[in-house]
């Protein structure tokens, strides 16, 4: 088996994981997703209850019911929600895009910030941007993204009236979650370039560049961006797991139609096969990042692997 | 995931696309609500319910201001046999697509309706409705009921026509583009009285009810619907928008187990339900008025007078039945002390409040009182693993009393948490079940209340308001009806010209 084959398989092992986990974990929750619908429906009844959870499937044994979502979720078929009867994959297709805008908008600008921060912390010891950047990493963990974003929307929406952002139509709406999102990333990103070229610059071959007549900036930059991108890949990894729950944060707060937000909605209805696919979702897209993050390490990295 | 974006994408364009047209020659009033429809089918979930209440559909009976049940699209119905009726349709009435209100499509809607969604079955079983002229038909109901009108006018009952393009509705209002559980545009439905005075709605649902605040002070909203009670004072502050509470049906409650341990003496459960103080309450969450039963006083079978605050006659209460004050300041009867666990559910924030208020006043009986919270507040009420449960229920959704009294107060109710059984209380409500007359079931419904008060297996706290932040331009509109009622004909009319 080859090296790609062998990653490969173990991404799909540890997804088939994740999802079976998930799925005992959701079923372990207190609350019956048949007795919640039929209170919130007013049509309460033991009569009731056992037709829901006989359409809903959840009277057959949890090794069946997880045997079928398996089979259909690799089908492309993510069943229907209890609480709407709606096809899940439907309503996700129709709010991945956001979320994916807030997430990987947020994260992207944030890498931005990190890389204009740490550099310029790096080059400047105790400077502006070294204080800048330890400042958004003590805020990020220090202050909860909630409050933060409900501050950014009253200065920014009820204040200064800069952007209409829970109304607009498109992109407007997105420029306060990706931000939020953006600041409780650039912060620690920020610290980790800053020292991946404290690291590069401390080194006795970067006096040699300095020798040859290079500026601080071009020498540090030149000879030492792949030092710091590959230390700014590795971090990203934990960082897109902390971008999955900042974004759900950022669409409740602002409003945005995104996944997360209908996940909270599904938890509360112990909406099993709407919180199923997310998961899924997610275990696929945390893996995926994690598999290309160690690939393109290996690519950029010029030392053999161990 | 590619799929996914494409597909997302393209239905995020096209759900817009035919408005920006439709949107330049009539006013847009911005509503934000924290729901909106999941779909537009009625035979699915609660989607009748949201339908109702974005002014789309409406039923052949409705519940009015008063509380009354009045007909809406229907004329009259007349009971024909035990599980029989005659249901007559008004006349006039059309689809929003233009067709008629006829008595096939009433059927085929119902039929279809009741087939589909549990939700339709729950108060008289399945409804066979068969057409039995243009404007007249036969609804034959799987248990007997004497108030027909009553189910009909349940959220689950919207009359509509499945057309190729989807369901078609009468309300005031039809949906021009819709992107589900997100926002939906309205526009005035042609063929309602008084169209041409309608604006159009742009309906956004906010998750957060603190964003919808800060979004109305934002002048982003012409409508906030249901506004936290901490941002008032900020609301407040600003001249442009105006607040207007008002008193919801849902009920906040008490149940107390009537199982076993002290709880099993009504005496007991008398002193608790005379120790709480319910202006203290409506204090502590900064709305909403003491209730005087199961019902919100705008129900014409609301009870009339509440349990007194008396402490005086609740530590006597509690002395006759032998639970005596010790040194300490705890009560106890025969070397047990009097302890109570108290639980309430995070999802009705008010109830969390409750907690400490309603603690403090029980341990200044004498009573021990342990609090806590509960995620899964319906698997606990049907434990019957609590001494007393916060609750908080809407008692009269389709305008009957019979709904709440039974399903949770009878001797066989499927919800009756409290356990509690009491012969005297269900032949009350077995008249009820049977009383087909007005002003009797009237009567009737109060005279079970007042048995519940007696026997105390709930104590009925809090009738709550909610809150709703209006701009200049809808200053005007009335909030009733919980949030069964919000887009109604009278809304923003005038606004459209």
């Amino acid at each position: 088996m080859t090296a790609a084959a062998r990653a490969a398989a173990a991404v799909c092992l540890a997804w088939l994981a994740v999802c079976a986990a998930c799925f005992a974990l959701f079923r372990l929750t207190p609350g019956d997703p048949a007795a919640i619908y039929a209170d919130r429906a007013g049509v309460a009844g033991a009569q009731i209850t056992a037709e829901l959870r006989a359409a809903w499937g959840l009277d057959h044994p949890p090794a069946t019911q997880f045997a079928d979502w398996l089979l259909r979720a690799l089908g492309g078929d993510a069943g229907l929600s209890f609480e709407d009867r709606r096809p899940i994959a439907d309503d996700f297709a129709r709010r991945l895009p956001w979320s994916a805008a807030v997430g990987a908008g947020g994260l992207a600008l944030g890498v931005v910030l990190a890389v204009a921060l740490g550099f310029a912390a790096a080059l400047r010891p105790g400077g502006p941007a070294d204080w800048a950047s330890r400042a958004l990493a003590v805020m990020a963990q220090a202050l909860p993204a909630f409050a933060v974003g409900l501050v950014v929307l009253w200065v920014v929406a009820v204040e200064a009236r800069l952007i209409r952002p829970l109304t607009a139509q498109g992109g407007d709406r997105l420029v306060l979650p990706i931000l939020l999102v953006a600041l409780f990333s650039a912060g620690s990103l920020a610290r980790v370039v800053r020292a991946a070229f404290a690291e590069v610059r401390a080194a006795q071959w970067f006096r040699t560049a300095l020798a040859k007549g290079l500026s601080a900036r071009a020498a540090l930059w030149s000879h030492g961006a792949r030092h710091m991108t590959l230390s700014l890949i590795a971090s990203l990894v934990p960082e897109a797991a902390w971008v999955v729950g900042g974004t759900a944060v950022a669409e409740i707060v602002f409003g945005v139609p995104g996944l997360s937000e209908r996940v909270v909605a599904a938890v509360a209805a112990r909406d099993y096969p709407v919180l199923q696919a997310y998961a899924a979702l997610v275990a696929a897209l945390m893996l995926t990042v994690r598999l290309a993050a160690r690939l393109t390490i290996r690519r950029l990295d010029p030392r053999p692997a161990a | 995931m590619k799929h996914f974006l494409v597909r997302g994408m393209l239905a995020l364009g096209l759900a817009f696309a035919p408005v920006a047209a439709a949107a330049q020659d009539r006013p847009v009033v911005t509503v934000g609500q924290t729901f909106i429809a999941a779909g537009l089918d009625p035979a699915e979930g609660s989607v009748g319910w949201a339908l109702t209440t974005h002014g789309v559909a409406e039923k052949l009976f409705t519940v009015a201001r008063d509380g009354r049940v009045v007909p809406q699209l229907a004329f009259g119905a007349e009971r024909t046999g035990e599980r029989s009726w005659t249901v007559t349709l008004a006349e006039g009435r059309v689809f929003s697509d233009g067709a008629p209100v006829t008595a096939a499509a009433v059927a085929d809607a119902l039929n279809r309706t009741g087939e589909a969604n549990p939700a339709a079955r729950a108060s008289a079983g399945r409804l066979s409705v068969t057409a039995t002229g243009p404007l007249s038909v036969a609804i034959a109901t799987e248990r007997p009921t004497p108030v027909l009108p009553s189910v009909l006018a349940e959220w689950a009952m919207p009359i509509y026509r499945m057309t190729e393009s989807g369901p078609v509705f009468t309300g005031p209002y039809a949906v021009a583009a819709f992107e589900p559980g997100a926002r939906m545009r309205l526009i005035p439905n042609p063929h309602y009285p008084r169209a041409g005075e309608r604006p159009e709605i742009d309906l956004i649902r906010i998750a957060d009810a603190q964003t919808l605040a800060l979004g109305m002070m934002a002048g982003e909203f012409d409508l906030a619907f249901n506004l936290p009670a901490q941002m008032l004072p900020m609301l407040a502050s600003r001249k442009e928008i105006t607040v207007k509470s008002f008193p919801v049906e849902y009920q906040y409650m008490m149940w107390m187990n009537t199982r076993g341990g002290p709880l099993a003496d009504p005496a007991v459960r008398q002193a608790i339900d005379r120790a709480i103080d319910r202006a203290a309450l409506a204090r502590a969450v900064r709305a909403g008025v003491p209730a005087t039963g199961a019902f919100a006083a705008r129900f014409p079978f609301a009870a009339e007078a509440g349990t007194p605050h008396d402490p005086a006659a609740a530590a006597a209460l509690l002395d006759a039945a032998g639970w005596t004050m010790g040194a300490d300041g705890r009560r106890a009867k025969d070397g047990v002390p009097l302890a109570l666990t108290l639980w309430a559910y995070p999802q009705r924030p008010d109830l969390i409040t409750f907690q400490p208020v309603i603690r403090a006043a029980l341990e200044a009986l004498g009573i021990a009182v342990e609090t806590r919270v509960t995620e899964a507040a319906t698997d606990t009420a049907r434990s019957g693993a609590f001494d007393l449960l916060l609750w908080a229920q809407h008692t009269a959704p389709a305008g009957d009393p019979a709904f709440f009294l039974s399903l949770f107060l009878g001797s066989t109710g499927a919800n009756n948490y409290s356990g509690w059984s009491d012969p005297a209380f269900d032949a009350i409500l077995a008249q009820l079940s049977a009383e087909g007359d007005a002003d009797r079931r009237i009567a009737l419904a109060r005279e079970a209340q007042a048995r519940v008060a007696e026997e105390a297996p709930v104590a009925f706290l809090l009738t709550p308001e909610w809150h709703v932040g209006l701009s200049a331009r809808l200053a005007d509109y009335e909030p009733w009806g919980s949030d069964y009622y919000i887009i109604r004909d009278d809304f923003a009319l005038g606004l459209g010209r």
